[in-house]
């Protein structure tokens, strides 16, 4: 096997070690407030919805009325709070040298590239949410079947704007 | 309003008289296409008949005529194109209406397509390639005459060709494009009967079989070809029989030939209704490809629009040295093929010549052809554990199709194991070639130019081992079957991603 050995940190799960390795810059931190409301409406419901469930049924046929709740929430509590910022330790993205490049997760990490000149037309998006951090997410749109959206979330909102300003720049001088 | 050929082929000049209708015999068409349509109203006939309402199931059918021809002829009546200098005006819906500009420059693809019914009526379907997603996208005339769709065709390739911007709208457009054509690739019936020879398939064997079963009582012979007592009868109305009693592997044999010849009989016949008189030529700018026995289609390839070369060929008839081509473009061929097939069977030195026409090689023997890692037979091998684990547990609870499981899961299992050794690449410097499969070996040429984009993945599995995926964004194909380099080093990965990543793109 290749036994190169690791000039990085080794600790698969040291947040900085994955992006300095490959030389991406980091999301803005902001971002993990973004994804840790969005996790919370997904998982506030189903921790509801398991309260009454314990509520309704578990307490009617004498089973251990309580149980279920309080995992529920403890789940949802433990996976808002420590989730979010570590996902987002994961995204990393590189923009320059005519390309744009976004990686993304650890246990299955995907490093995209995309040429400037690929690009057929650039989004950005803001949600409410997004908003209310300031932040945007920038989404690529290329003609391929696989990939045909590379989206980058948790970018300052200037800065995704100048990084559309960027790219479609290039694409302008690739057309001229 | 007038609909004639001649009006159809014409260039069109004044926007307001020269709205065009589909042709009449489409209406033809309709009552044809309403016979597999009746099928939904058999219940309702159904329900009359066990309620006992037998009177009403004439005026009943006669109704649901009537209903489905007015429906067809408010939809043709509703239904009106305009051919203009640089687009087409498509205008459709009873209620709804739906006003559609198709520019010229937008249509990659024209293609020609006639069934059965429409070639007695001399009527084809048009349909128009614009390379946006999703088939419903795909805008069409269904049907014109066919020689209008063939002037329309021209029309249009001329007009992509930069043709129509010099000359005056009132020329006619159906003179020949500048350069002659070219005949690259056609079948005589004789290869065709070798190529459906090589195809063998015993799909056809499963509806036989059904419809044997299905049919049993109602055959008016009395005869099941997998039914080895049948032969041994056949047998005794000879004489036979009681050599035949002694001798009962001739039964076994009996059954074999059979199946053999079904699955002979419906490769052969599969290859003949789709290729039948199949011709490949080269246009100025498109590869123009026309085939088929009862559906005869009419498909172009626009060149600088094939994005990758697939070769396919089966474990047996490579030996023979017989492929098959496909290009992939931006626009699909027809409805479930993702790729346009344009050489169905060939030796390599016949495939060459197509490949030069799209700029792509085929690698040299002596390549330098490198493994992926055995790790990706993992996937398959969970799979068979799961299977076996599965049929297991149910043998345990004791049901003997359990064992059924094991089998599977050790067949899945080898097959993957065996399967990963075939997985290979190599880098041509202009293109990618990857190769895959042992069954159906599957080579496909890519050229750097046509990567939109490039995924490196790893993960919890591939990384320890220092491996990673490559991944291609390419134009057109299906979205399911990316092509992809799985399980190399990650070194090699990213320095084959950088090199081609810097290719210049294809026009």
């Amino acid at each position: 096997m290749t036994d190169t050995p690791a000039v990085y940190p080794t600790d698969p799960f040291d947040p900085a070690a994955l992006n300095a390795a490959e030389g991406l810059d980091p999301v803005d931190p902001a971002y993990a407030q973004v994804l840790r409301v969005a996790t919370a409406l997904n998982l506030i419901p189903l921790a509801i919805g398991a309260s009454v469930f314990d509520y309704m049924l578990v307490r009617h046929i004498e089973g251990p009325y309580g149980l279920i709740t309080a995992l529920a929430w403890l789940v949802a509590i433990i996976v808002i709070l420590t989730f979010p910022s570590r996902r987002v330790s994961r995204w990393g993205y590189k923009i320059g040298d005519g390309q744009l490049r976004v990686a993304r997760g650890w246990l299955f990490r995907t490093d995209t590239i995309v040429p400037f000149v690929r690009v057929q037309h650039i989004d950005v998006g803001q949600g409410p949410v997004e908003r209310w951090f300031g932040l945007s997410h920038l989404i690529v749109h290329t003609s391929g079947t696989h990939n045909s959206t590379v989206t980058l979330p948790g970018l300052p909102a200037d800065l995704a704007a100048a990084m559309r300003e960027t790219i479609r720049r290039h694409i302008q001088t690739d057309f001229a | 309003m007038t609909d004639t050929a001649a009006a159809a082929a014409a260039p069109i000049i004044d926007d307001e008289v020269n709205w065009q209708r589909l042709h009449p015999a489409t209406l033809a068409l309709a009552i044809v296409k309403l016979g597999p349509r009746s099928l939904n109203f058999l219940p309702a006939v159904a329900a009359l008949g066990f309620t006992g309402n037998w009177v009403w199931i004439v005026p009943a059918i006669l109704a649901f005529l009537l209903f489905s021809l007015v429906a067809a002829w408010l939809h043709w009546l509703r239904f009106r194109f305009l051919v203009g200098d640089d687009e087409v005006v498509i205008e459709s819906g009873v209620l709804s209406r739906q006003h559609r500009t198709i520019p010229f420059d937008r249509i990659q693809d024209v293609s020609i397509e006639q069934g059965l019914v429409s070639r007695a009526l001399g009527i084809a379907k048009v349909g128009f390639e614009t390379g946006a997603g999703g088939k419903e996208n795909d805008a069409g005339l269904d049907a014109i005459a066919l020689d209008a769709a063939q002037a329309l065709r021209t029309t249009i390739r001329a007009h992509r060709s930069g043709e129509v911007a010099a000359v005056a709208a009132s020329d006619t457009p159906d003179a020949p494009p500048v350069a002659e054509d070219r005949l690259l690739f056609a079948m005589t019936p004789r290869q065709l009967l070798l190529a459906g020879l090589f195809n063998f398939s015993l799909a056809a064997l499963a509806v036989v079989g059904a419809g044997m079963q299905f049919f049993d009582n109602l055959l008016p012979f009395k005869f099941n070809i997998f039914n080895p007592m049948d032969w041994a009868d056949v047998a005794e109305d000879y004489g036979l029989d009681q050599w035949l009693l002694s001798h009962r592997w001739v039964a076994g044999i009996g059954a074999a030939m059979s199946l053999l010849l079904i699955g002979f009989a419906s490769g052969i016949a599969t290859m003949f209704f789709a290729n039948w008189d199949f011709r490949l030529t080269r246009e100025p700018r498109t590869l123009r490809r026309t085939r088929g026995l009862t559906t005869r289609t009419d498909v172009a390839v626009p060149v600088r629009r094939v994005q990758a070369a697939i070769l396919v060929t089966g474990w047996f008839r490579q030996r023979f040295g017989w492929h098959e081509l496909r290009l992939q473009s931006l626009a699909s061929d027809g409805e479930k093929e993702r790729d346009h097939q344009v050489v169905p069977f060939a030796q390599l030195e016949s495939i060459d010549p197509v490949l030069a026409e799209v700029a792509i090689t085929r690698p040299e023997g002596d390549a330098a052809w490198q493994q992926s890692h055995r790790i990706i037979a993992l996937g398959g091998l969970v799979g068979a554990l799961g299977a076996s684990v599965g049929g297991l547990v149910a043998v345990s609870f004791g049901q003997a199709l359990g064992w059924f499981g094991p089998v599977v899961g050790i067949l899945i299992g080898t097959a993957s194991l065996f399967g990963a050794r075939f997985h290979r690449w190599t880098d041509l410097g202009e293109q990618v070639a990857i190769r895959r499969g042992f069954w159906k070996p599957k080579l496909t040429l890519l050229p750097h130019a046509s990567v939109q984009s490039v995924d490196l993945k790893s993960d919890f599995i591939l990384r320890p081992l220092g491996l990673a995926t490559l991944v291609f964004g390419v134009p057109g194909g299906s979205s399911l079957a990316s092509h992809e380099i799985p399980a190399i080093p990650i070194a090699t990965a990213r320095e084959l991603r950088d090199r081609i990543l810097t290719a210049r793109a294809r026009a």
